[in-house]
């Protein structure tokens, strides 16, 4: 046999054990296959939790209004509660931050930027900080004197202004017109002004003709996603800090997207290296005092790992789980050990709500259980 | 003159620290009034027209300690409009996928 035809062959016998690999998961086509679990006690008591009878009056209390589990690819859980069904597409908040970081990561893997080049290199409106680097904002360590309290300074309120007031018409020159208080990369510093610098300067990375559908052709489409919504200041750049809208069954795609590593069906859509620095914990992070149970920052994702001589954030939940995270409840939470994405919507409007107790029934209910 | 007018030379001090206070907080301050507008128009316009919640349901969701004085939802031309602190601000909604937006100038409110 000839060489080249030798080498067609072993093409073909690669792709088809490729295809067959691919097979052997489940990936959602244009929905979701459904296994669903039995009643159980433990499922029970999960329920028990995320939909206790809803105060809409008070507005007290845990107040869920979706909660979607999958596990390896398939929906083993769904409930919808208050005015959310499976069709709607709810607010995202601040997990419009990591869907940001998984477009970003599309265009990293299409060698438009690179993490330890200057933001100013794409965002000229950013000069003035010459020394930040497209790593930093990832890092929420931008250095930039942001404020992003807002339940106790709501009058200095940097997100406040930026969302609603000052900022509004164009939150990265906002953002940019803020002074330095630390050395980029020295110190965490959580900031919504930070992503939407990304957001910005992910418009000078793809171009401006191809940014505005960008996030669809990079990311929703190929994932299959059709109810996303991203809205944008007055300058066009998307809030890349707050305003992503999608199904939950939708949030749950990207969810699975990085469980598997940045592997979509047969396409590596985010290259592995990238998903490796969503997950590598900020080197200068320390932990607050007084808050055990806050996340820790990524790459604009959120992390469950043990630093700076403290436990775990989440004690209940894998040291492997990570997640994206938003105002009043929103959760989308991947446990790759697991092999478990949880999607949850919610109106919280207290602090009631814990991360960790949700993950530790998620554990009871849907982990141990052998598949049939 | 402290001696012989210890509590106006004390209320002039006060006011000097509140005018030092206000200079400092001025652009925070001159934009405290759009907040409770913007907010309700913006995350109102979201809640009905992008997350196609019923309109009773976003009443009660943009809801804050602080009444508005006035509102007008324009659902044909998905328009919302709220005013409170004296001040009225407008959210358009603009496309399937860009959701709703603020506008830089308010729409006036219907007269009642």
């Amino acid at each position: 046999m000839s060489i080249p035809v030798m080498r067609r062959l072993s093409l073909a016998l690669g792709l088809a054990l490729g295809c067959a690999m691919a097979q052997a998961q489940n990936w959602p086509a244009q929905q979701w296959s459904q296994a669903p679990v039995t009643q159980s006690a433990a499922l029970a008591t999960l329920e028990a939790y995320a939909f206790p009878k809803r105060d809409d009056a008070s507005r007290t209390g845990v107040r869920t209004d979706a909660l979607l589990v999958i596990r390896d690819g398939q929906v083993i859980y769904e409930r919808y509660a208050g005015p959310t069904t499976a069709e709607t597409p709810h607010l995202t908040w601040s997990i419009s931050k990591s869907l940001l970081a998984t477009t970003l990561g599309v265009a990293y893997g299409q060698g438009r930027f690179r993490l330890d080049a200057p933001v100013a290199q794409y965002y000229p409106a950013f000069a003035a900080h010459p020394a930040v680097k497209v790593g930093h904002l990832l890092n929420w360590a931008s250095g930039l004197d942001w404020q992003e309290d807002y339940e106790y300074a709501p009058l200095q309120s940097s997100v406040v202004a930026m969302l609603y007031t000052r900022g509004r018409s164009d939150m990265a020159a906002f953002t940019a017109d803020h002074a330095a208080a630390a050395e980029p990369g020295a110190r965490f510093r959580y900031s919504s002004g930070d992503s939407n610098v990304l957001s910005a300067a992910l418009k000078g990375m793809v171009g401006a003709a191809a940014y505005p559908s960008y996030p669809w052709s990079a990311l929703f489409e190929p994932l299959g996603i059709t109810s996303a919504v991203w809205e944008t200041d007055a300058s066009g750049t998307f809030v890349g800090s707050s305003y992503a809208y999608m199904t939950a069954r939708d949030l749950a795609r990207v969810g699975l997207l990085m469980q598997r590593d940045g592997r979509w069906g047969e396409r590596q859509l985010l290259p592995q290296a990238w998903v490796e620095f969503n997950r590598t914990a900020f080197a200068n992070y320390l932990p607050q005092a007084g808050k055990p149970g806050d996340a820790v920052p990524g790459g604009h994702w959120w992390l469950n790992v043990a630093v700076a001589g403290q436990a775990k954030p989440w004690a209940d939940a894998p040291v492997d789980t990570f997640a994206a995270l938003g105002h009043w409840g929103q959760a989308l939470y991947v446990l790759p050990s697991e092999k478990l994405v949880v999607v949850r919507y919610a109106d919280d409007r207290d602090g009631s709500y814990q991360h960790n107790q949700l993950l530790k029934l998620v554990h009871a209910a849907f982990a141990a259980q052998v598949q049939p | 003159m402290i001696r012989r007018r210890p509590f106006t030379s004390l209320a002039l001090l006060g006011m000097l620290v509140l005018v030092a206070l206000a200079w400092q907080n001025r652009s925070h301050l001159q934009a405290f009034p759009g907040i409770i507008g913007a907010y309700s128009a913006k995350e109102y316009c979201s809640c009905r027209y992008v997350t196609n919640n019923p309109a009773e349901y976003c009443t009660a969701y943009v809801e804050q300690y602080l009444p508005l004085s006035g509102f007008f939802d324009d659902p044909a031309h998905k328009r919302v409009t709220a005013r409170g602190l004296g001040s009225s601000q407008t959210a358009q909604w603009l496309s399937p996928r860009q959701g709703c937006q603020l506008l830089p100038q308010a729409e006036p409110l219907p007269a009642s």
